[in-house]
């Protein structure tokens, strides 16, 4: 055998899972397809600014003193010392175009405070609503993270009685006004995901973990991260191809064996990371007949995540000059928290989408250069819609749509026009260039209650030495799939006893 | 912990049976559709053979190549951008970029336009070796210098030296054809009257449309000749353009056109986002540029490891990327200006020289990336592709 194993796709999921490996003395090529490592974490250059492409807030990595699951795994790396976070001091400003503006702080009493300022006719429900993430946080910790050999619901009966509950059904309960309700589960512009759909467990845990681990950002952005991991693997005497994706994978007796690369070459190992779908993996990288029905029916029961519009804008101007005062801002047209907003995912053009609105120099002045600031415009978006756009016409239907987002933008900080130097925009078609993931998904399977907390695809493969790490095994964004790769690492060690 | 506690959660029955459901309804999805494949080949081909249909002769040292797609439809590009040519000379495999100068609605062919480098390689293959019939590889139409509609002036002031005339043809002969809302003003500088491509075709458009105007500069005129004359400087700029407000300034051309123009500019007041730049190769010679260390000399010659790999003799003077494909060794590149990243190598130990301002990402510069096509050593190296 060439190698202990073999990872294809330096994502989160694969890049963590490549140095997981590596610095326990296997011996790992990592495959990548493209010619830069991080898959989503990444970044590139236009004129004098580098873009960060999708990470607005991380989550849980906590403070040295009070460390978060996310900096364990990162110091088990050993990329902590080559990496400097920020802290964001701020956790989001909700804009509306009527002059609403409310502006919290990953901090409880702050947000309970603004929350009651705001929308004083509901502030008991307020006290109410918050008691219960904290109630629910407490009992899925006690429950899940530490343990607890016998749960039961006397001892968590908010774990019981909440987490399938939908996060709407739950909000009802405690409020009327549908702004408010609108506010709280603002989130959902990240996660895809609207409130009628989404376990409250989903919309309580997030809450939770950035008022508690607080929203972080990096220096150099989320490149800079996956340039980190990388570099832990090479220290460790890893190997990566970039430029060269995995064309087949090779099986002998339902065993993995090895990998075809994009290059033709054969590489042998007994073991497989995939940092890709399973759908990819299971129709176009392994012999089919490998898998049983029941697999490939669970796959398909799965619906495929959304994938995004996004637009990055440098500004020959400091934020302040803008009027930007908050790192993290959602630009909310309609109070809507249903699946008919959900439906607006799947129209190509931009109307009274939420939007998703980070500027990183507000907390990071040296992010972008000197007397310049930089902002992430992003509107979650499903990929398929827009491949019935003739080719002719892409180019014309994606200025058309950024054009009526940066319209948006202006509403609530109209001196913007004056102030453009480099703007670049991403579609979904974009997603599906880059990633490769079918659909241009960007969180892998959709994260309805059904498909989430206890009931994801998880990362086994029914073939030997064939497992998945990143978006596609669970729960999306930089935190889980980041830990994702580890664990599938684990697992496999487990395997050999190393 | 007990397993599945879950199943004992209120609401789990109604989900168990929304699972058990959408297990029965789901249904096999096209994965030809879903992956995307061909819509995005048609869009961003990494591979494009292109054969050529025809050859005009511009000038005694230009001519337009123009290609047609062998097997497939020609992807749909932004008037401004270029094509990676790769191409197998002497032995030497390597690519280079050249601008469209048809314009984008014409969608039979693309027209690139190429003028002899004294001892290129490229540009005297493709003038003395190239002829109609042969084929060509490239891939998508990529680059940034392009009209963006979103903030660029509807009114652009471009100034084009020598073969940096190519992408403003395709941007002007869209406008003309297609009838856009878009005002141009083209100055355009060449040493001799001889060396100017398109001169009658821009003669007749600025006479045609009032929206073009155009504005030829000769750098050295005979004594007869009645024109601008000089370079394009900003008196020149002013006397054309009365008030520059609400204009966008596009340039292409020699590194000796930026290093002129782009302080006439400032001294005019122009913003900096108000203009837009093509790269256009490495520097001439990097060994006059600012910051290249006095002790090394242009040949010099350092010796470069690559890891798993071989070592090889390089010069100073080469860009790396250079060097490597001399040797058969053959990193991705596609701008070969230092912009795309493509070309980037993490050096291991060593030093090189990349010119200030090279877009590099901050953390690619942490952990020793440089691009390639733009480095220049300055001693031993040890290298990682
Ligand atoms: C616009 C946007 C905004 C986001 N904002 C946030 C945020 O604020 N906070 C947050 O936590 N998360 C955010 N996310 C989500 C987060 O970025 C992703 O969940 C995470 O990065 C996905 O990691 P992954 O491990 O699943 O791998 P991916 O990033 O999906 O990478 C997969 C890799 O596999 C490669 N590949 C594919 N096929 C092959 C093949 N056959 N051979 C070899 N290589 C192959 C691809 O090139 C790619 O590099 C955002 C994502 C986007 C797009
Ligand atoms: C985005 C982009 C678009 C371009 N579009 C066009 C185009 O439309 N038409 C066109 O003719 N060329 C164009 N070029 C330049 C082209 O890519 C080649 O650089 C050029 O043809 C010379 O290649 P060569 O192999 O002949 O020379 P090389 O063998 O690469 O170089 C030989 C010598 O010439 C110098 N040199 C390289 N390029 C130039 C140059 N352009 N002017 C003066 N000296 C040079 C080098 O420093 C070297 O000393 C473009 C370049 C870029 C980056
Ligand atoms: S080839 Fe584009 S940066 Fe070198």
């Amino acid at each position: 055998m060439d190698y202990d194993a073999i990872v294809i796709g330096a994502g989160n999921g694969g890049l963590t899972a490549s140095a997981a490996l590596a610095r326990k003395g296997m011996q790992v090529l990592l495959l990548e397809r493209h010619n830069i490592p991080g898959g989503c974490a990444t970044s590139f250059c236009r004129g004098r600014f580098e873009f960060e492409v999708a990470l607005h807030q991380l989550s849980g990595l906590g403070t040295p003193e009070q460390p978060g699951p996310l900096r364990m795994t990162l110091d088990s790396l050993g990329v902590m010392e080559n990496l400097e976070f920020v802290e964001i001091t701020d956790l989001y400003s909700v804009h509306m175009p009527d002059g609403f503006h409310a502006s919290f702080k990953p901090d409880k009493n702050q947000i309970i405070a603004e929350l009651k300022e705001k929308f004083p006719h509901e502030n008991e429900g307020i006290d109410g609503f918050f008691d219960l993430v904290y109630k629910y946080a407490g009992d899925m910790i006690g429950a899940f993270i530490f343990r607890d050999p016998e749960p039961s619901r006397e001892k968590y009966p908010n774990m019981y009685r909440y987490a399938f509950k939908n996060a709407k059904a739950v909000l009802d309960d405690f409020f009327k006004d549908p702004r408010l309700k609108a506010v709280i589960s603002v989130y959902w512009g990240y996660l895809g995901i609207s409130a009628d759909q989404m376990a409250f467990a989903y919309l309580a845990m997030i809450l939770f973990q950035f008022i508690e681990f607080k929203p972080y950002h990096v220096k150099g952005g989320s490149q800079a991260l996956s340039n980190a991991i990388l570099n832990s693997f090479f220290t460790a005497g890893g190997r990566a191809r970039f430029n060269c994706g995995a064309q087949r994978i090779l099986t002998e007796d339902n065993q993995v064996r090895g990998v075809v690369t994009d290059d033709g070459d054969i590489v042998e190992a007994p073991y497989v990371v995939a940092n890709i779908s399973p759908v990819e993996t299971y129709t176009n990288l392994i012999d089919k007949n490998l898998i049983p029905d029941n697999t490939l029916q669970e796959m398909n029961s799965r619906t495929l995540s959304n994938s995004a519009f996004s637009m990055f804008i440098g500004f020959d101007c400091e934020p302040e000059a803008l009027n930007i005062a908050e790192s993290t801002n959602f630009l909310m047209s309609s109070t809507d928290i249903t699946r008919t907003n959900h439906d607006r995912m799947n129209r190509i053009d931009i109307q009274d989408e939420l939007l998703v609105m980070s500027c990183y120099d507000v907390s990071d002045s040296s992010f972008s250069p000197p007397g310049t600031c930089q902002v992430n415009l992003v509107t979650l978006k499903y990929g398929d819609p827009w491949l019935d756009i003739p080719p002719g016409r892409y180019h014309e239907v994606k200025f058309r749509c950024a054009e009526s987002m940066l319209c948006r933008m202006e509403e609530i900080y109209p001196e913007i026009r004056q102030h453009i130097e480099e703007i670049d925009v991403a579609t979904p078609l974009t997603h599906m260039r880059y990633l490769g993931h079918p659909a241009g998904s960007v969180y892998g399977f959709e994260h309805r209650t059904r498909d989430s907390l206890f009931f994801q695809p998880g990362r086994h493969s029914p073939v030997k030495g064939l497992c998945f790490a990143g978006g596609w095994t669970g729960d999306g964004g930089f935190e889980p799939t980041l830990r994702s790769g580890v664990a599938a690492a684990k697992s496999i060690l487990k395997q050999t006893n190393k | 912990m007990k397993k599945g506690i879950w199943q004992e959660f209120d609401g789990y029955e109604e989900i168990a049976e929304e699972i058990e459901f959408s297990f029965k309804a789901g249904k096999e999805r096209s994965f030809d559709r879903l992956m995307a494949g061909q819509y995005i080949r048609q869009l961003h081909p990494r591979q494009l053979k292109l054969r050529i249909v025809d050859v005009i002769a511009e000038t005694a040292s230009t001519k337009t190549l123009r290609l047609a797609p062998v097997d497939a439809l020609l992807p749909p590009f932004l008037a401004g951008q270029y094509i990676p040519l790769f191409l197998e000379i002497n032995g030497i495999r390597t690519s280079r970029p050249y601008s469209i100068s048809s314009q984008p609605r014409q969608t039979g062919y693309y027209d690139i336009t190429v003028r002899r480098v004294p001892d290129g390689l490229v540009s005297n293959y493709l003038m003395d070796r190239i002829k109609t019939g042969d084929q060509l590889d490239s891939a998508g139409p990529q680059g940034n210098f392009h009209y963006n509609p979103l903030y660029h002036d509807k009114h652009m002031v471009c100034i084009a030296g020598g073969s940096g005339i190519t992408p403003f043809m395709s941007m002007i002969r869209e406008i003309v054809e297609c009838g856009l809302d878009r005002t141009v003003t083209l100055l355009y500088g060449n040493r001799q009257p001889d060396d100017i491509i398109f001169h009658e075709e821009l003669e007749r458009i600025s006479a045609r449309f009032d929206n073009i105007t155009y504005i030829p500069v000769i750098e050295k005129p005979g004594k007869t000749y009645t024109g601008a004359c000089g370079f394009i400087n900003a008196a020149l700029i002013r006397e054309i353009l009365g008030s520059m407000s609400d204009m966008t300034f596009f340039l292409c051309g020699p590194q000796g056109m930026y290093e002129f123009c782009l302080p006439e500019l400032e001294s005019l007041g122009i913003e900096k986002r108000k203009i837009r730049k093509e790269m256009y190769g490495p520097p001439d010679n990097i060994c006059d540029h600012q910051g290249w260390p006095s002790q090394i000399e242009a040949e010099d010659r350092f010796e470069v490891k690559i890891l798993d790999g071989r070592t090889i003799s390089v010069r100073a003077r080469d860009p790396l990327l250079v060097s490597l494909e001399n040797e058969g060794i053959l990193p991705p590149s596609i701008c070969r200006s230092g912009e795309c990243s493509m070309c980037r190598v993490k050096v291991l130990s060593g030093k090189v020289f990349q010119p200030a301002g090279t877009p590099v990402r901050k953390s690619d510069t942490q952990f020793g990336y440089v691009h390639s096509c733009i480095s220049y050593p300055l001693g031993d190296l040890e290298i990682m592709l």
